[in-house]
């Protein structure tokens, strides 16, 4: 490290010079030079260096290059067609007409032939605010629940555990069949909706109005269990005398939770609402397995549109321009919760 | 009414609001835990019927036979030895690969002092922020310029290295101390004996953790063999169920005992090791 230059530990430029002699005395009794040490370390990082150069970074590259070209699968080559294909994906926009007389054009949400990506993009946000939620504060509010003094609390931590361990696929081929007009679940709703009047037993799957709520359940079955965990670590790190003095100050249950345990939540909360977020902008699996985007394209998210654009059609500029745009909307939407928790954060 | 040991309110333990507050949180972490186990109950219910109706499955079955497990074995097109393996070579390389690179970089980022570490451990974390989907097209098409679509090599590479990995072992070999090494030095050792004879058997339990949930993350990995892997031999498990899904649709009997195959190592290994799940996930938590 240079002198004068402030380290992780935020030692001022004295120190760290300092700092810097000790360390080389120590290197000189130690017989190693800084040159070796710059060689050991590269040397060492040497294989992850490779591997995300190779299939992360240059990819990334790769793949915004690929979105200007229009892919031959045959010649595995591409032929460059500038904006096209971007064009293509994006138009006709959601709003139309002039500056001076914008309108909205809502068809292309509400009708899949009229442009797909746009309304997959709505597929996958109605996907994201129903799950993502639910996911997050029913991992919360069971955190909170095997944080008391519960009896039994490791076989209660384990039975929540369980869906977070089944693979996509699996987990959509079971929902698949529990769901199924003649399943589980519809054994159950029967006779509640005898007794109550009304047609409870649907088709799930089958119908195009519940096929996405057959994949959010999945997906909120499967995700609470990680949050849990999350947060169940997260209530470790809350420092008990807070707990006590709010209680000696006669707060209530809710006012501990909201002014002692929510606070000291933030950074657990962020990083799980950040991840949420990435993962159900980026469902595929369950929703291929369970429905194959069906019926009607009701269940067809952005990633299974890229999927069978690059896969199926061999379109892999078309695929890689959407991704582009997808990347973009993540992007933007983890920037906006890191600046927001950056104003929230509390410090004691 | 006599007041508990405690003094604080939230310590009264003994009216009849403490009572009917225990009773409704069982019942609200009862009724969550049925919701999660549940479904795996009529898993198992339906693989073991040899005609499932939702009847039948809900709660104990009438009568129980392994028939769906040895149509699953007796199908010419269903490869389940070759499945199984597959998925125990891919899983089990991408541990061993992710591992090996990881424990390296993780010690040198923490205990090497070289140029441009800090920077380089910031670049590796970052690129914890590149959403999946966007390399899936360029690595698919290097692969194919490499013929390495439907093999092990293909499916393994891209997976082979992590920078969640990196985190979790730097962290672990930051926290064990630095005299250690000074003194295996001026013992005689170099930076890779100090590394493979002091340090790494110190780090027995995060590699351990990392280990299992690599190799969970893996096992149930679906996106990235259904692209490489088009192959009926070359399918790992959670591919080949989709493809037996598109086949035998309606056969749930057979469609639950291959879910089953799919969960029964990992549910086995989750009772076995509880702790180093619920570690490796709580960790894969505090990388933000």
């Amino acid at each position: 490290m240079a002198v004068g230059e402030r380290d992780e530990s935020g030692d001022s430029g004295v120190v760290s010079a300092v700092r810097d002699v000790l360390d080389g005395s120590l290197r000189a009794r130690l017989g190693v030079t800084e040159d070796q040490n710059n060689l050991m370390g590269f040397l060492f990082v040497a294989p992850n260096v490779l591997m995300f150069s190779v299939f992360l970074l240059g990819p990334v590259l790769y793949a915004f290059y690929i979105s200007f070209q229009e892919w031959s699968i045959l010649r595995n080559a591409g032929t460059w067609v500038g904006l096209a294909n971007y064009v293509d994906v994006l138009t006709p926009l959601p709003v139309q007409g002039g500056l001076t007389n914008l309108q909205l054009n809502t068809s292309v949400f509400t009708d899949p032939s009229v442009n797909l990506f746009w309304y997959s993009l709505k597929t996958t946000v109605i996907y994201a605010v129903g799950t993502v939620p639910l996911q997050i504060y029913g991992g919360l509010a069971v955190a909170l629940m095997l944080d008391k003094r519960v009896r039994m609390k490791k076989a209660y931590r384990a039975a929540y555990f369980m869906p977070v361990m089944l693979s996509g696929a699996a987990s959509a081929v079971m929902w698949r069949w529990f769901l199924a007009a003649d399943g589980v679940i519809n054994n159950f709703l029967e006779p509640i909706g005898e007794l109550v009047g009304v047609q409870l037993a649907q088709n799930w799957a089958g119908n195009p109005s519940y096929a996405l709520g057959g994949v959010m359940l999945m997906a909120i079955w499967g995700g609470i269990g990680s949050n849990m965990i999350f947060f169940l670590a997260g209530l470790q790190n809350v420092p008990e005398e807070l707990y006590e003095a709010a209680r000696i100050d006669g707060a209530s249950a809710w006012q501990r939770f909201r002014h002692v345990t929510w606070p000291n939540l933030g950074n657990t909360n962020f990083f799980v609402i950040v991840m949420a977020i990435i993962g159900a902008f980026q469902v595929f699996g369950i929703a291929l397995v369970y429905s194959e985007g069906g019926p009607v394209y009701a269940t067809t998210t952005i990633v299974l549109l890229i999927y069978q654009r690059a896969f199926e059609e061999g379109k892999m500029g078309v695929g890689a321009a959407m991704a582009f745009i997808l990347f973009l909307i993540i992007f933007a939407f983890s920037y906006h919760q890191y600046r927001h928790r950056q104003q929230e954060e509390v410090t004691y | 009414m006599a007041r508990s040991s405690y003094e604080y309110p939230g310590y009264d333990r003994s009216g009849a609001s403490y009572w009917s507050k225990t009773v409704v949180l069982y019942a609200l972490v009862t009724t969550g835990a049925l919701w999660m186990t549940l479904p795996f109950w009529w898993t198992l219910t339906t693989a073991l019927s040899a005609n499932p109706t939702a009847t039948s499955v809900t709660f104990i079955p009438a009568e129980v036979t392994a028939q769906n497990f040895l149509k699953l074995w007796e199908r010419p097109d269903i490869l389940l030895v070759r499945w199984f393996i597959n998925t125990v070579i891919f899983a089990g390389a991408v541990t061993a690969f992710n591992l090996t690179f990881d424990s390296l970089a993780g010690y040198a980022l923490a205990k090497i002092d070289f140029w441009g570490r800090e920077k380089l451990f910031l670049g590796f974390m970052s690129t914890m922020m590149i959403p999946g989907m966007v390399t899936l097209i360029p690595v698919y098409l290097i692969l194919v310029e490499l013929n390495w679509t439907n093999t092990y090599q293909g499916l393994i590479a891209p997976l082979a290295a992590n920078p969640f990995g990196i985190f979790l072992l730097r962290q672990h070999f930051k926290s064990l101390p630095s005299a250690l090494g000074e003194a295996s030095k001026i013992d005689g050792c170099n930076e890779l004996q100090t590394f493979y004879k002091i340090y790494l058997p110190l780090a027995k339990p995060a590699l351990a953790t990392l280990g299992i949930f690599t190799f969970m993350g893996a096992w149930n990995n679906f996106q990235w063999p259904l692209i490489i892997a088009n192959e009926n031999e070359m399918y790992t498990l959670p591919v080949a169920l989709f493809a037996v899904r598109n086949q035998y649709f309606a056969e749930w009997g057979l469609m639950m005992a291959a879910a089953l195959i799919i969960v029964g190592p990992v549910l086995i290994a989750f009772l076995a090791a509880q702790n180093y799940f619920i570690r490796g996930m709580s960790l894969s938590g505090m990388k933000g």
